[in-house]
């Protein structure tokens, strides 16, 4: 009975798998000894008895259901792309940032006014307050913020002695 | 279906056309391709839900890998590697999941297929197409998933004894213990089966 690396040689040499040297000592070999020949058939018939295998396979699916859930396999494992935004031109950006500007400065000069406003009334500006001298009892007081003038009387006036004259009648 | 622009295109034009997003140059590079890798997945695993969905699962990584096919072997050919891997994961997994019978502890080891008594009749000649494929399915599903990948890459793949090493991870000298009991054993039931006839 044949080596075991033998049968191996044989084996490699069928299959083109010697180097040159190797592959003439093992066509020597075949030569002589029948036991290798009828190995060697027997590798070559299992060899061609193998081809074409594979040809007639058909995928037992229709062609359109076969495909259908490759392509929902690969849209669910791709990462859905952000949508693109389009270039903003850069006046248009600008005109973008006039709007809050222009209401935060309605804002803030509607807030000074009412600051002022405010300040004005706390700071109790004002108005002034004069006295006549023709007569004493006599205030006069202005408001300018708010347009308004108070005059106010003291009868009788301080002056004057109440008991001369009771009834008060004016000569 | 697929777009009849693209149906005149070759692969390659096909395969520039889905580098670039087009999912219709794609579907048309299935609709050539499909039978051949859903074949060879079949031929790994022996079985044909895992076939399908191995085939497709390969489908969704070639899609995604697609811009890293260089074109330096056929498309058909790269696809083909895709779903190889694939079905060995596979039947690794699987592998680990059961444990290792007698048999196939004798065969790892390579010491069977040297008492095995040569087969001297061709045991397929004069048997119709689809007759010695009948057979040689029901042959191949006897053997274990590192024979049979092993014949796989070497007979349809084509691979030499040093690819196929890289392929499955093992010496040369396992490829070729491998591939040499997995003929063997092919030729002795084929020989059965021929018996069976008379």
């Amino acid at each position: 009975m044949m080596e075991y690396n033998q049968q191996l040689k044989l084996q490699a040499y069928l299959d083109g798998e010697l180097p040159e040297a190797e592959a003439r000592e093992v066509a020597n070999w075949l030569a002589r000894d029948r036991e290798a020949v009828a190995l060697l058939t027997e590798l070559r018939n299992t060899r061609q008895a193998l081809a074409g295998f594979e040809a007639g396979f058909r995928v037992p699916e229709s062609e359109d259901f076969y495909w259908s859930k490759i392509r929902r396999e690969i849209e669910r494992l791709e990462p859905v792309e952000a949508p693109v935004r389009p270039a903003i031109p850069w006046f248009k950006r600008l005109r973008g940032l006039l709007i809050p500007a222009a209401a935060a400065a309605v804002l803030a000069i509607a807030g000074l006014v009412v600051m002022q406003e405010l300040g004005l009334r706390q700071r109790g500006t004002p108005g002034e307050a004069e006295t006549a001298l023709a007569d004493a009892g006599t205030f006069t007081y202005r408001d300018f913020s708010a347009r308004a003038t108070l005059v106010w009387l003291t009868y009788p006036a301080e002056n004057e002695v109440a008991g001369e004259d009771p009834i008060g009648t004016m000569d | 279906m697929t777009d009849k622009n693209h149906s005149s295109a070759d692969d390659a034009a096909l395969v520039r056309a889905a580098q670039r997003g087009d999912m219709t140059a794609f579907e048309e590079l299935v609709a050539r391709h499909r039978d051949k890798i859903y074949a060879r997945a079949y031929t790994m695993m022996r079985n044909e839900e895992e076939a399908i969905d191995l085939s497709q699962e390969a489908w969704v990584k070639g899609w995604q890998r697609l811009k890293q096919f260089q074109g330096e072997s056929s498309f058909g050919t790269w696809m083909t590697r895709i779903v190889i891997n694939l079905c060995l994961d596979a039947l690794r997994k699987q592998k680990r999941q059961r444990t290792e019978s007698i048999e196939e502890i004798n065969e790892e080891s390579g010491g069977v297929e040297r008492q095995m008594p040569i087969v001297t009749v061709n045991p397929t000649a004069g048997l119709e197409r689809s007759e010695l494929r009948q057979r040689i399915d029901r042959a191949l599903s006897q053997l274990s998933y590192e024979h049979r990948t092993v014949l796989v890459l070497h007979e349809f793949e084509e691979m030499e004894y040093k690819q196929i090493a890289k392929t499955m991870n093992c010496s040369i000298g396992t490829v070729m213990s491998r591939l040499f009991y997995a003929r063997r054993k092919l030729a002795a039931l084929l020989a059965d089966l021929k018996k069976q006839d008379k």
